[in-house]
């Protein structure tokens, strides 16, 4: 028996169509990856660890971020990231990430320019 | 014959019964909440949870749940841990005092439109011989920083039988059986799990927000409204 050149090129094409018709399903529209679970581990298990967990997922969602339907890191992630930062007396690295927060959501301007404005008080007063 | 006859009358009359009385009356998002469509709030600042429940734990539990499905029916979500621990240094953590108060304070140092307030109703298990019943149950609105009016209110409710549903056999013996089932599953019972469906159910009521791509589309979805004060 002879099988076709048609047959041998329609079985990946049928493969390669059903798996992208999963790949079809509407992505969500930011990417958190387990940024809620390890928001609730955190504030269950106060520890460490639970915090780092808790930074790294922040750190996945903004990197995949452009994975989203929407492409752009979800809202309050850059914000988070730089509370973080700014509880372990990283100030750049805090003013960095709010400086973020507010250029992709506007909505966040007034909020993020206020904690800037705290962040560098606080730092003139070090000095 | 008479059986036929018997059986084509009962069809009718179960007909009858499912598009009268039994069928919830259903309205469109725009009928129910008419205020999200004039206002258009963009920015919604989550505020520490109000907690009605016996579980001291439920508020900082519940509070981790919030911002997701609400950030992703398109609304800017405020970073919940920094704004809980803000009201926390100004001594405004329980939300039950700001509740039912004015709201431009929040539009004043946050710049957020509108307020969501979350209550939680019940976050238990009720303990019975037969079946214990766990129940998460919570009440979320969104209430306008410029007037201070509400503009949607939904409560989402989810309950689940821990004793896994099923007869686990009569007698004695399947009662012992099922009370060490139900301790068990009450033992590994994870409220924010179906905290988290909770807020599924209630946030298909949400008219979407403007980071949606259908924003301002969705007037005519029909929900299924709830009666105030229940």
């Amino acid at each position: 028996m002879k099988i076709s050149k048609t047959t041998v090129l329609t079985i990946p094409a049928l493969a390669i169509l059903l798996l992208s018709g999963c790949a079809n399903q509407p992505k969500p529209l930011y990417d958190y990856e387990n940024y809620s679970d390890s928001y609730y581990n955190y504030k269950k298990n106060m520890s460490e660890e639970s915090a780092l967990e808790y930074q790294k997922s922040i750190e996945m969602a903004i990197e995949n971020a452009k994975e989203s339907r929407s492409g752009r890191v979800a809202p309050g992630m850059y914000a988070n990231l730089g509370y973080i930062y700014l509880k372990s007396g990283k100030t750049k690295e805090a003013i960095d990430n709010f400086t973020k927060e507010k250029t992709i959501y506007p909505e966040s301007a007034h909020f993020m320019d206020l904690m800037i404005k705290k962040v560098k008080i606080a730092q003139g007063d070090k000095k | 014959m008479i059986y036929k006859n018997l059986l084509a009358a009962t069809a009718l009359v179960m007909t009858l019964f499912v598009f009268s009385g039994c069928a919830p009356k259903m309205m469109t998002k725009a009928e129910a909440f008419p205020k999200m469509y004039e206002e258009h709030p963009k920015s919604l600042l989550i505020l520490p949870p109000m907690n009605e429940s016996t579980d001291a734990e439920a508020k900082d539990y519940y509070m981790t749940t919030i911002e997701m499905p609400f950030a992703l029916m398109g609304y800017y979500t405020f970073p919940v841990e920094m704004v809980s621990d803000i009201m926390k240094q100004e001594g405004a953590y329980d939300t039950e005092l700001i509740y039912n108060t004015p709201l431009n304070k929040f539009h004043d140092y946050f710049g957020a439109d509108a307020v969501l307030f979350t209550r939680i109703k019940k976050w238990d298990v009720s303990y019975a011989v037969l079946a214990s019943n766990l129940t998460v149950s919570i009440e979320a609105s969104i209430v306008s920083t410029t007037t201070s009016e509400e503009l949607w209110k939904y409560t989402g409710t989810v309950v689940v039988d821990l004793s896994g549903g099923g007869d686990s056999g009569g007698g004695l013996a399947g009662l012992v059986l099922k009370a060490v089932i139900t301790a068990v599953n009450t033992a590994a019972a994870d409220y924010v799990k179906y905290a988290r469906v909770a807020n599924a159910r209630l946030i298909t009521t949400l008219p979407l927000g403007p980071y949606h791509e259908n924003y301002l589309q969705d007037q005519g979805v029909q929900i299924l409204p709830q009666n105030q004060g229940n």
